[in-house]
């Protein structure tokens, strides 16, 4: 039985001898049927059994993962959190999430450090500022805050930046969401798998789904390395390996998989207070952000050509440390100590799906290419609202399958159906 | 994967390509051509082009679970 955490019962329990760290997850036997099967323990698959089991009242729900819950890109993100999007449907949706964010911690009873200290997109052109202008204007029509600053008020934002260091493009300003920030990101998958458990969700791990049997134009089970388990309602959110999903499923998606790097310096004293995003003519861009731990935390582009590896291109490295160096010339000296790549599936107008796929009682999560971090707590509720009702919400309808038949885009950046853009 | 053998090059640095697309074997509606991909663990089928070198379209066969490349040649051009 889980204890609730407080301060106080952190007193209690360092005063009584009673075991009071008890695992968070796991444990239970996995069942011959359930209600709902959710295929993937990540950050999308463990908030959806979340709120399926807290507000929909879903009782038999288990969560079926192949490795470890957070083994995936739960736990390889660089944790930045932000809505700072241009199209309608995407902002309001990501909004919907940074409100979640903001009373997360409360709301799992576990900490999951947001941090709203920023996301800082600069600008090193004033096209760039007409184009962060557009971009905050829809923002703030929208009712989410932005702010374009100049370089007085980044100045003032971000006095690190060191804004006469001379560089090749001087920085001339930004767009500044406050609200935006940092979480840490395993807490995410810890908080949501103990939050799940204790609502009577069943937490597989070392489970991996292998195949969808079907009856009569309905799925009705799934094979899986521990024996086939019936299910009512199939649910996958297996970010990074949806294209496999869809071999499963026999359907062809949208959907290419891609490597996304990231990398973390030794750690250092306290120099960052805010993400810093840096698009930089001709080499590709660079996010950084410090880590709570001190660790420059910073990620590029993709990698630019469909992968399962997970290693990662040497070159891309490269251009993102240069792009770390030349916007924070002071850490020229600090040492990369980890990186690691993540893969992405990555749609063909880079916003998600989330809908049903070839069955009535299938439900695909996917193709939140390199932003699923921040949309979890959203996308929890909304897929767990359309899989308890069969009807998506409104928040989400936007993201149905059926637009790349009909047309309806949402590309937010206007580069066409292909996920590498450069 | 850090070279490629470009058929009319050799072997050459991977910065010098560009990946291009994924080959898409759906062809049901014009817009499934445009959008649907295969993305298979095993195997991929893919556009590149020698942008810093010949500047020829390749037609590249690679494994994306493991990086090895099966097969390179240069793309037929009525598959471009």
């Amino acid at each position: 039985m889980q204890s609730r955490y407080s301060a106080w019962a952190l007193l209690r329990a360092r005063l009584s001898s009673k075991r009071f760290w008890v695992p968070l997850w796991g444990g239970q036997r996995l069942q011959p049927a359930y209600d709902v099967v959710v295929v993937g323990a990540g950050g999308h698959g463990l908030a959806t059994a979340y709120h399926l089991a807290r507000d929909h009242g879903v009782k038999r729900i288990a969560v079926l993962e192949k490795r470890l819950v957070g083994y995936g890109n739960v736990g390889r993100n660089t944790t930045v959190v932000r809505s700072n999007y241009l199209l309608p449907e995407n902002h309001y949706f990501y909004e919907d999430s940074l409100r979640r964010w903001e009373t997360l911690s409360r709301d799992l009873n576990y900490n999951v450090m947001y941090s709203p200290r920023g996301v800082v997109d600069l600008a090193l052109s004033d096209d760039d500022m007409g184009r962060l202008a557009r971009r905050g204007n829809a923002m703030r029509l929208a009712g989410i805050d932005a702010e374009l600053m100049d370089t007085a008020g980044l100045k003032r934002f971000c006095p690190e930046l060191g804004l006469h260091t001379p560089r090749r493009f001087p920085i001339v300003g930004a767009l500044v969401q406050r609200r935006g920030g940092t979480a840490r990101h395993d807490a995410v998958a810890w908080g949501y798998a103990r939050a799940a458990t204790a609502h009577g969700v069943h937490i597989i791990e070392n489970c991996e789904v292998t195949g969808v049997r079907a009856a009569a134009g309905r799925a009705v089970g799934v094979e899986t390395t521990a024996g086939y388990v019936r299910a009512d309602r199939i649910v996958f959110a297996t970010a990074g390996h949806t294209g496999m999903i869809g071999t499963m499923l026999e359907t062809p998606l949208p959907i290419e998989t891609h490597l996304l790097q990231a990398m973390v310096s030794e750690p250092i004293k306290p120099l960052l207070n805010t993400v810093i995003v840096f698009i930089f003519p001709g080499h590709g861009e660079t996010y950084i952000a410090q880590s709570d731990r001190g660790g420059l935390v910073m990620g590029g582009h993709l990698d630019g050509f469909p992968s399962y590896t997970r290693e990662g291109r040497w070159d891309r490295l490269e251009d993102v440390v240069a792009g770390a160096v030349e916007l924070l010339p002071q850490i020229g000296a600090v040492k990369i100590l980890r990186q690691w790549a993540g893969t992405n599936d990555m749609t063909m107008d880079g916003s998600p799906i989330m809908d049903r796929v070839r069955y009535d009682n299938v439900f695909v999560n996917a193709g939140w290419c390199y932003g699923g971090f921040k949309a979890i707590p959203a996308s929890g509720a909304a897929f767990a609202s359309f899989v308890a009702s069969g009807t998506p919400p409104d928040l989400i309808k936007a993201y149905s399958l059926s637009r790349f038949d009909t047309g309806h885009m949402l590309d937010e950046s206007g580069g066409g159906p292909f996920p590498v853009r450069l | 994967m850090n070279q490629l053998q470009c058929p009319f090059c050799g072997p050459r640095e991977l910065q010098e390509f560009e990946f291009r697309k994924t080959r898409a074997n759906v062809t049901t509606s014009e817009f499934s051509k445009v959008y649907l991909r295969v993305d298979s663990v095993d195997v991929s089928v893919e556009h590149w082009q020698h942008v810093q070198g010949c500047r020829a379209w390749l037609l590249v066969e690679r494994n994306p679970s493991t990086g090895a490349v099966l097969g390179i040649e240069a793309l037929p051009a009525v598959m471009r």
